[in-house]
């Protein structure tokens, strides 16, 4: 019973990882960069779902102006800091993905002040049966995550923009001979990524309520601890990496002595899965060329 | 080899430069002063930035209204907030700016932990100073130093005497393990606890914002104390609901205050919800009350908690101090140094000085440098 | 006479530099000209550029991300700090001071060895990760110790130096740093090392044993990176984990991209200028105004950045930069050798992460990888 309770948290925990990490993933396996923005982007999301929630007062459409404005503001952040950057040193884009997520913070103070925000955005309340209590965001996150990961796994597998994505993340000046729009592709990949960014600002919001702006830094981290231990660029690897990272979390939180060190056993864990398997759990492994 | 000797010299000079432009005057800060000069290093940004805007706000607001009413017979106040984003690195370079700065007093810092480096800076030069909220019980460790707030280890050690008079058999602990706050409180509170009340202890660090493990862990509790600050609590209130008894008691220490402003409306939370504090933000009476009344009017609901209304009282204590001093014959002009200024000062708070406004009434400090005065338990909310 | 004219000037310009700048502000400190800030300032300074010349041996020579530098230097700062505070009572203060830094530079540069073995395995970002990892491991094994021991999150208590020579001690670290870095990197050593860095696999078939180098890429760094944290013990009164945490790394990062990778002196004017444009943001920007802090680093970093890398800024920036401003200034001597060598620390890093998203063919687009050599052209 305590350990099918303790699963449940690291579910509640682990979703909203995953949820983020899918996001994180995409814009990672494509566009092959550490966006240290990302993060950010999500603490816009749960800004813009603040600020449609005063202005409207109504969930949905605060959500998808969310959406929206998520996906203008990854498309313009591509196109004004990465892009320039494409073809120079990958170290150089993270550089500036960084400087993006400083800028990000300090304009969110700025605008919106240093004091937390309490947003409702809708509650949910919870089921419970046989002694076992589940909060329903956490299963509205889990099935919202699978559904996002399939559709993201159908869309690159499937579609000519997918393909064309994995092509670009295999190779991007074959891909560009390919007749591939390689600036096109990736800023698609941005808008996707931006936009399941505004979905994880929700989740966020609707599990723990108060908004500010450092709301995406550690929880960024972790999903993208997750996303490599999921195996870099794979969709339903992120997923994976995400819930492991919660269950992991959430256990080593009922254990009174190892509590306090609960984020430093979830970086044990890390390593010790890449150590075994260098490329993540679901992670191919890339042939080198000499 | 000409053409290196150039360079050499080209890069000294330019590095002398960049510094030189501060290099200046002698020991004597103060002597061109024409105001005096209060500091403070607190995180006026990341994540703890809204403690110490609301010491900026309101410091600021209490040195507005001094001047307004004619400042030191004739001297108006200056007030600097410099930021630490509540990092201790940060605090060597503002104390020093400030110092340089014409610096004669100051309210330390905002948290404990640059707090620490603070008061170590500040004895050196001897500059007096009355933190509003640092609230670790080494802040006053020098003679230089005093708290207006309430010492951790205090906070702790009177919760405990009210949680042992309530005839509880086990209570649960919520504490950020990662906190010299939370910490503080919660190390005086284990060691004054009844050693027959069981506790279920559960923690957790950082920025962590999914509380359902901790909540599983002290769902059977009906009594639980918190030391922590607002906003995880409010996180932690709003994912119990549903899970924790709706008769549970949460039971915190000033770091509560300002919860009441992050819910519109309070009774979404079932349980009662109290605090041991100085200062309510709820108050409606009182010098508390005209606090708040003149706070919201400037700067809004946002910002206001206990961390301003110390800030407030603290400038407050140092102008009728630095008043009576001049009352009792001590020579107090514009460029008196800082370390001058802090054994009058000292004098005048080991010497009985007492101080009433919004966080107390008679306040007045022990040779330690703690403050002396009432804690009272504020009801923020019934149980429902 | 004929000796000193063979030295390759070159080669010791940094060791100048430092060492005249440290001589010139002892003085300036002696005579009581520059005031207390300008003395932390100074120290910063030195710590800075310890810590990016060390990380850049990882990063700009051996070609490895590493996210976890802070860790390091969390280890020497704790360590080191502990023994100052056990061995000042007992020894004084000098003896002390030298025991505590080789205490925690020796400490983390064992841990910089157990790091380095993953380094053989991983590659690019999972490397990254797991060095990023490691700091934040470091940084959650101290912030939960007993007071007794590291002081918990309460932090360390430590012995501050005096701060007329701290500063002074602190570049005489700088000058060991570089001795150390610089002779490894322009020794064969070195070349072995870049060579690791430009094609593992080639440089592994052409009998570089790939395993020793590494681990003492990292080891030296790690090493220097744990001096940098025990000058940070004696510069502050309390040591406090959450500083170290991977912001800090990547603060480092910053400066040893921005210097230019596989650049020392690169990462020395970045260090220096880093460090002084944070301090003065942070001291001139105080009250409301301090929002704009990182508003202004963020913009500077993104642009500086934009400007230094972008494939299509290449011809502006040849025409406008430091070097050609200042060559205006100065009549055209034609250089009378080529000097090869000092070529070995400019040659532009291709990191493993870049592997990954080359193209092996070149082309006019503007994806061309950056291939060492295109700019000895």
């Amino acid at each position: 019973m305590e350990f099918i309770e303790t699963l449940i948290n690291g579910l509640s925990i682990g979703s909203t990882y995953a949820m983020i990490a899918l996001g994180y993933t995409m814009v990672y396996g494509i566009a092959k960069m550490l966006n240290f923005a990302h993060g950010d982007i999500i603490m816009v999301g749960g800004y813009m779902i603040y600020v449609g929630l005063t202005i409207s007062g109504n969930p949905v459409i605060s959500f998808i102006a969310a959406v929206l404005s998520c996906i203008i503001l990854g498309i313009t952040i591509e196109k004004i800091a990465y892009r320039p950057l494409r073809g120079a040193s990958p170290l150089a884009v993270l550089i500036t993905a960084i400087g993006v997520s400083y800028l990000l913070q300090s304009s969110a103070q700025m605008i919106f002040g240093s004091a937390p925000k309490m947003v409702t955005v809708a509650d949910l309340g919870s089921i419970s049966f046989s002694g076992l209590t589940i909060p329903v965001y956490v299963l509205v996150t889990l099935a919202c995550s699978v559904v996002i990961m399939t559709a993201l796994t159908l869309f690159v597998k499937y579609t000519r923009t997918g393909r064309a994505m994995i092509a670009v993340s295999e190779d991007k000046g074959a891909a560009q001979l390919m007749g591939i729009n390689v600036n096109r592709i990736i800023m698609i990949t941005f808008a996707i990524g931006s936009g399941l960014a505004a979905f994880a600002g929700l989740f966020m919001l609707m599990k723990s309520p108060s908004l500010s702006n450092t709301l995406g830094a550690m929880p960024g981290i972790k999903a993208f601890t997750s996303a490599v231990i999921g195996g870099v660029g794979s969709i339903p690897g992120a997923m994976l990496g995400g819930i492991l990272m919660g269950v992991v979390e959430a256990i080593s939180l009922k254990i009174p002595p190892i509590a306090p060190y609960t984020d430093a056993i979830e970086f044990i864990i890390l390593i010790i899965i890449l150590l075994v398997k260098p490329t993540g759990i679901l992670g191919k492994k890339r042939r080198e060329k000499v | 080899m000409k053409s290196n000797v150039k360079k050499v010299i080209a890069a000294v000079m330019a590095l002398v430069m960049m510094l030189g432009l501060t290099a200046c005057s002698g020991a004597n800060y103060t002597e061109n002063n024409t105001e005096f000069v209060i500091g403070v290093s607190g995180p006026l940004t990341g994540g703890a930035a809204v403690y110490g805007v609301a010491v900026q706000n309101s410091a600021q607001m209490a040195v507005d209204e001094i001047n307004a009413n004619g400042g030191l017979n004739g001297v108006m106040f200056k007030f600097i907030a410099t930021d630490d984003t509540n990092d201790a690195t940060k605090v060597t370079a503002n104390y020093a700016s400030m110092l340089e700065g014409g610096m004669q007093v100051s309210l330390g810092c905002v948290t404990t932990a640059p707090g620490l480096e603070f008061k170590q800076l500040s004895v050196e030069d001897n500059v007096f100073f009355l933190t509003p909220s640092a609230s670790g019980d080494k802040i006053p460790e020098f003679d230089n130093g005093y708290q207006m707030c309430f010492a951790d280890g205090n906070q702790g050690k009177v919760a405990a005497e009210y949680v042992n008079s309530l005839g509880l058999s086990e209570i649960g602990i919520f504490y950020k393990s990662d906190d010299a706050y939370s910490n503080g409180i919660f190390e005086q509170f284990k060691e004054n606890l009844d050693p027959s009340i069981a506790t279920v202890e559960t923690v957790f660090t950082g920025d962590a914002s999914d509380f359902s493990s901790q909540i599983s862990t002290l769902k059977n509790c009906t009594f639980i104390f918190m030391p922590i600050y607002y906003q995880p609590a409010s996180i932690f209130m709003t994912q119990a609901k549903g899970i924790i008894a709706d008769n549970a008691v949460y039971y915190g220490c000033d770091g509560f205050d300002g919860l009441a402003g992050q819910f519109e409306d309070f009774s979404v939370i079932p349980q009662e919800i109290s605090m041991l504090s100085h200062f309510d933000s709820n108050a409606t009476e009182g010098m508390a009350a005209e606090y708040i009344a003149k706070y919201t009017e400037k700067f809004g609901t946002d910002t206001l908690n206990q961390f301003g209304a110390s800030a407030y009282d603290c400038v407050y204590a140092i102008y009728y101090a630095m008043e009576e001093a001049i009352a009792e014959g001590e020579a107090i002009d514009v460029t008196i140094s800082a370390s001058d200024l802090c054994e009058i000062l000292k004098a005048q708070f080991q010497g009985g000085f007492s101080y009433s406004g919004v966080t107390g009434e008679n306040i007045t400090w022990d040779e330690n440098g703690y403050v002396a005065k009432i804690a009272v338990k504020y009801t923020l909310k019934e149980a429902n | 006479m004929e000796k000193l004219k063979n030295v390759k000037w070159n080669h010791y310009l940094n060791y100048i530099v430092v060492a005249a700048v440290t001589l010139v502000f002892a003085i300036l400190s002696l005579t009581g000209v520059i005031e207390s800030s300008d003395k932390y300032l100074l120290e910063k300074v030195a710590i800075a550029i310890t810590l990016a010349v060390s990380l850049s041996m990882v990063v700009g020579f051996l070609g490895e991300l590493s996210l976890g530098h802070a860790g390091f230097m969390c280890i020497g700062a704790y360590l080191g700090g502990k023994t100052a505070v056990i061995l000042e009572p007992v020894i004084g203060e000098w003896p002390a001071l030298i025991v505590s830094l080789l205490v925690g530079g020796i400490v983390a540069a064992v841990f910089g060895m157990i790091i380095g073995l993953p380094a053989l395995r991983l590659r690019g970002d999972y490397l990254a990760i797991v060095t990023l990892a490691f700091g934040e491991i470091v940084r959650s094994v101290f912030m939960n110790s007993s007071k007794e021991s590291f002081g918990g999150s309460l932090g360390l208590d430590t012995p501050r130096f005096d701060k007329d020579i701290l500063f002074v001690i602190a570049f005489v670290m700088v000058l060991a740093t570089l001795a150390v870095t610089q002779n490894l990197i322009r020794s064969k050593h070195g070349r072995a090392i870049t060579a690791i860095r430009d094609n593992e696999i080639a440089a592994r078939a052409t009998g570089i044993d790939v395993t020793k180098y590494k681990l003492l890429v990292f080891t030296v760094s790690s090493f220097f990176a744990g001096i940098a944290g025990v000058l940070y013990s004696y510069s502050n009164f309390t040591v406090q984990s959450t500083k170290f945490s991977y912001n800090y790394s990547i603060e480092i990062l910053v400066m040893v991209v921005l210097g230019g990778m596989g650049s020392i002196n690169g990462a020395i004017i970045a260090a220096t200028l880093i460090t002084f444009l944070d301090v003065e943001l942070q001291t001139i920007l105080t009250g409301n105004l301090a929002v704009l802090q990182d508003l202004i680093y963020a913009l500077i970093l993104i642009v500086l950045v934009i400007y230094n890398n972008a494939p299509a800024l290449k011809n502006f920036r040849e025409k406008y930069n430091l070097k050609a401003f200042i060559n205006k200034f100065r009549p055209h001597v034609p250089s009378k050798h080529k000097d090869d060598e000092a070529k070995w620390d400019r040659v532009p890093t291709k990191i493993k992460m870049d592997e990954v998203l080359s193209v092996d063919f070149q082309t006019t687009s503007p994806y061309t990888p950056d291939k060492p050599g295109k700019e000895e052209k």
